[in-house]
């Protein structure tokens, strides 16, 4: 250990004085405070800071990352390619203590620089709004919105594969023909399956829509409630707002047999919202019941609609609740770009084992990219035709998974709307991408490093 | 009996991308180094040393064949331990100073601080860097880095030194400095594997040598014998006086020998260190390393402030000799010797510029055994070989300078 240690704080030395971490670490100084007064988003104090902290966790994590993959490569290959490598493995250390030596080095750097540059950030955001002009209802606003984690609760989707089978079975040949023409049977399910969906998501003028929720948790009674949603609708009306009732608390109490009413309060309010744009109610958290039960409800208000009323089936609803600090969950979202530069620090030692120094970089670079990008790559393999499909789901599909998915665990995603990045959501991450994919690259650097020969050809 | 290297049937074969145009860089090269034991591998360029050396610490694979060293695998951290490399070129890191230099690779060895700390000043103090040891590396000329680089092969107190081309950059004082630390070593009990195509560096030091052609062993051998000229004799002795050259040219002629007598050159080395160090006397200041004859007490002596690194030394060394405290005491009296000696050797050479004095550098000591008595075999050789460059007939009467200890006969 004291050997792999010794080559960790060497690789430190190396990166510091080599001027290659140095570039990065003055970029980031500088940028960040800067990008504090330049970042002004909406122009809202909330869109400031969202703004801000988007943009300065988003930038750490990039130049971190690039910062990660460099150094990890440099540090191998430039020994190798110097030679320095000659000297070190003909003392008492094994191959493999080296390249351990190397990532760890990596690593405590990575996590010095994420510890400095994030407390910047938060520094920033933190102390932001006492330097910014802004109204009370901002800051209000602010504090409910932003410096907050906020759990969410999504709406588990309906189950309609019966109704789809059935409405399958209903349709003839000819009809399948003329409504689904060249679609297999796979995805003339898919679009059933997603019309039946959105029907139970959708309101006809004087219909209710009721969605239920179990294990609410909520930590504060006085605190507030957040059911976010969005509309959609069959046809826009002029000024492109709806009308709606809403009805938020737990309707057992008014059922019979219900030990009386009253227990807890219902929540109710009409208002009129913008079409497709996200709204928030506030609603008191009193409102859950004891057990955690909580529904929601929508009414589609007969004279003032003449329109059905959607609610879109990914992002068309949810409560949020604050379940965190804000503080807690900027330190996971912390603690995630970390995953991220261990991950890369591991795949930098695998390019570097066996790869000069311009190839590991693009290699890197490039799996980077695939990975901050994977979900584009995944969504746009689905739109091929069955067949290829097919082929992609054992070859490509296989690999992608392989791959990191850094767009997935975006930090940013959780704290510009404020939501709960829970310790297990970082645990999986953590698990996934570290101790499953980082220890996998890692342990085949280790064995090519090991097994390669150091020495150039020379005769 | 155990060698300190050993090598059977050792090939290793280069090939390009296809497995095409095959080249042999070693060929089934079988050599057995003794312990305690300089060996020389000679050879021209792209003869196969390098990549020999390079098999034996696991930096390539030989595609046939064992490389054994110190009886096991060099990459085995239980072996490496034992083991001093220096590489043809000193590969250091650029951004660490001499200091940091010799601390990490002290730290690779697993020793601890304070062991460190001592072995590091008397490394900086033996190779002359102690005063520009806060300087980058990057920063050093290539005698420099060479010094450096030796001292981070000595860190350890190996057991076995191996030198890929130790005097490449070095100024001729450096080399001198290798040589009689080489010397010094194998007194010591260490085994030095030495790697050059300077063939005096090598006459010098070894014990017996292997030179190397395409990858085989073209010669090996005792220096001693495989030099030696047996028809033909050489006499050195002090300025004599006209009477006596011309008896001894009557005796020479009543032999019907060839013969020449002439005063001996003195060697370009012997003159060089005088001029520097006359130079130095004059305290011309120099941003490069301070040239000192001096070897480190370090490895050598066991001087007074090294008492516990000496033992730390002398216990490693006891693997290999049996007596171990015995080893220590019996170091200890011939041992106080060289520090003085070389302290006052100092002063006179920077007091009087004496030519011959220089020549004491060299480890010729009277008391020193069997090695030293060829080294002044090799003396008289190498002398000869100068003379030969000077075309001269090589059979000849010298008149040796004054103080010239050495004579020998060949």
């Amino acid at each position: 250990m004291r050997r792999v240690w010794a080559v960790a704080t060497n690789t430190i030395r190396q990166a510091m004085r080599m001027k290659v971490a140095a570039v990065f670490i003055v970029l980031l100084l500088v940028l960040l405070p800067v990008m504090g007064f330049t970042a002004t988003g909406d122009g809202t104090l909330k869109g400031r800071l969202q703004t801000f902290v988007s943009y300065g966790l988003s930038l750490t994590s990039l130049l971190l990352s690039l910062l990660t993959i460099i150094v990890s490569i440099y540090t191998v290959t430039s020994d190798i390619e110097h030679r320095q490598i000659y000297t070190v493995v003909t003392k008492p250390i094994r191959r493999y203590q080296i390249i351990l030596g190397k990532v760890l080095g990596v690593i405590v750097l990575d996590v010095a620089l994420l510890v400095l540059f994030a407390g910047i950030v938060y520094g920033v955001t933190a102390w932001l709004p006492k330097f910014v002009n802004a109204t009370q209802e901002e800051r209000q606003a602010v504090d409910n919105e932003f410096y907050t984690a906020r759990a969410s609760l999504v709406p588990p989707l309906a189950d309609v594969q019966k109704e789809v089978e059935a409405t399958y079975r209903k349709l003839s040949k000819e009809d399948l023909a003329t409504i689904y023409p060249n679609m297999s049977q796979e995805e003339v399910f898919k679009q059933l399956t997603n019309r039946k969906r959105l029907e139970k998501r959708a309101a006809a003028v004087g219909q209710w829509l009721v969605w239920e929720f179990h294990n609410v948790k909520v930590r504060d009674p006085n605190q507030s409630l957040f059911v976010r949603f969005k509309y959609d609708v069959s046809v826009t009306p002029q000024d492109e707002q709806v009308y709606g009732r809403w009805q938020v608390g737990d309707p057992r109490q008014f059922q019979q047999g219900a030990q009386g009413p009253g227990q807890t309060p219902v929540w109710e309010q009409t208002r009129k919202d913008i079409v497709r744009k996200f709204h928030e109610l506030e609603v008191p958290a009193s409102v859950v019941a004891k057990d955690g039960y909580l529904a929601v409800g929508f009414y589609n208000p007969p004279p003032l609609n003449d329109t059905v009323v959607l609610f879109p089936l990914d992002d068309g609803l949810e409560v949020l609740y604050k379940a965190d600090t804000f503080a807690g969950n900027f330190l996971r979202a912390a603690l995630l770009i970390l995953c991220r530069l261990v991950f890369l620090a591991c795949l930098g030692a695998l390019a570097a084992s066996f790869l000069s120094f311009p190839v590991a970089i693009l290699f890197c670079i490039v799996i980077f990219v695939t990975g901050t990008a994977s979900g584009f790559i995944v969504d746009s393999f689905g739109y091929m035709d069955q067949n290829i499909s097919r082929i992609y789901t054992y070859t490509v599909q296989a690999i992608l998974q392989l791959l990191p998915q850094f767009d997935k665990y975006n930090p940013t995603k959780f704290l510009v709307p404020a939501r709960l990045m829970t310790w297990s959501l970082l645990g999986e991450v953590a698990l996934v991408m570290v101790m499953i994919k980082g220890l996998l690259l890692l342990a085949l650097a280790l064995l090519i490093f090991s097994f390669r020969e150091l020495a150039k050809v020379v005769v | 009996m155990e060698y300190a290297i050993e090598t059977i049937g050792l090939t290793k074969i280069f090939s390009d991308w296809w497995g095409r145009a095959r080249v042999y860089a070693v060929d089934d090269l079988n050599l057995q180094i003794l312990p305690n034991e300089v060996f020389g591998l000679l050879g021209p360029n792209g003869s196969g040393k390098t990549t020999t050396i390079k098999m034996l610490l696991g930096l390539l694979h030989p595609t046939k064949g064992h490389a054994l060293i110190l009886g096991g695998d060099g990459t085995d951290p239980k072996i490496s331990k034992r083991i001093g490399f220096l590489p043809e070129e000193s590969y250091l890191y650029r951004f660490l100073n001499a200091r940091e230099t010799l601390d990490f690779y002290g730290r690779l060895f697993g020793l601890d601080s304070k062991t460190r700390q001592v072995r590091i000043e008397a490394l900086l103090e033996m190779v002359g860097l102690k005063a520009v040891a806060s300087r980058p590396v990057g920063t050093y000329s290539k005698g420099m880095a060479r010094r450096i680089g030796l001292a981070q092969a000595l860190i350890n107190d190996p057991d076995l030194l191996i030198l890929d081309e130790p005097t490449t950059g070095l100024d001729p004082i450096g080399t001198r400095q290798i040589k009689d630390l080489i010397l010094k070593l194998a007194e010591r009990g260490k085994t030095v594997l030495l790697c050059s195509h300077l063939l005096a560096d090598v006459e010098d030091v070894c014990h017996r040598i292997a030179i190397l052609y395409g990858g085989k062993v073209q010669a090996q051998g005792r220096v001693k014998d495989l030099l030696q000229q047996t028809n033909k004799t050489q006499i050195v002795t002090d300025t004599v006086s006209d009477a006596a050259v011309s008896r001894i040219r009557q005796i020479l002629s009543d032999e019907h020998a060839e013969y020449e007598v002439t005063a001996p050159m003195e060697k370009l080395e012997t003159f060089f260190i005088k001029t520097v160090v006359e130079a130095q006397q004059q305290a011309t200041p120099t941003s490069g390393a301070v040239s000192t004859t001096q070897i480190g007490d370090f490895l050598t002596a066991g001087g007074r402030q090294e008492n516990i690194l000496d033992k730390l030394v002398s216990t490693s060394v006891s693997e290999k000799t049996p007596a171990e405290p015995v080893q220590t005491e019996a170091v200890q009296p011939r041992e106080v010797v060289p520090p003085t000696a070389n302290k006052d050797l100092l002063s006179k050479l920077t007091q009087a510029g004496a030519s011959p004095q220089t020549e004491r550098v060299s480890p010729t000591p009277v008391e020193t055994p069997s090695e030293v008595r060829q080294e002044e075999v090799k003396k008289g050789v190498l002398d000869k070989l100068t003379k030969n460059d000077a075309a001269n007939p090589p059979s000849a009467i010298r008149h040796p300078p004054s103080k010239d200890g050495g004579s020998g006969h060949a």
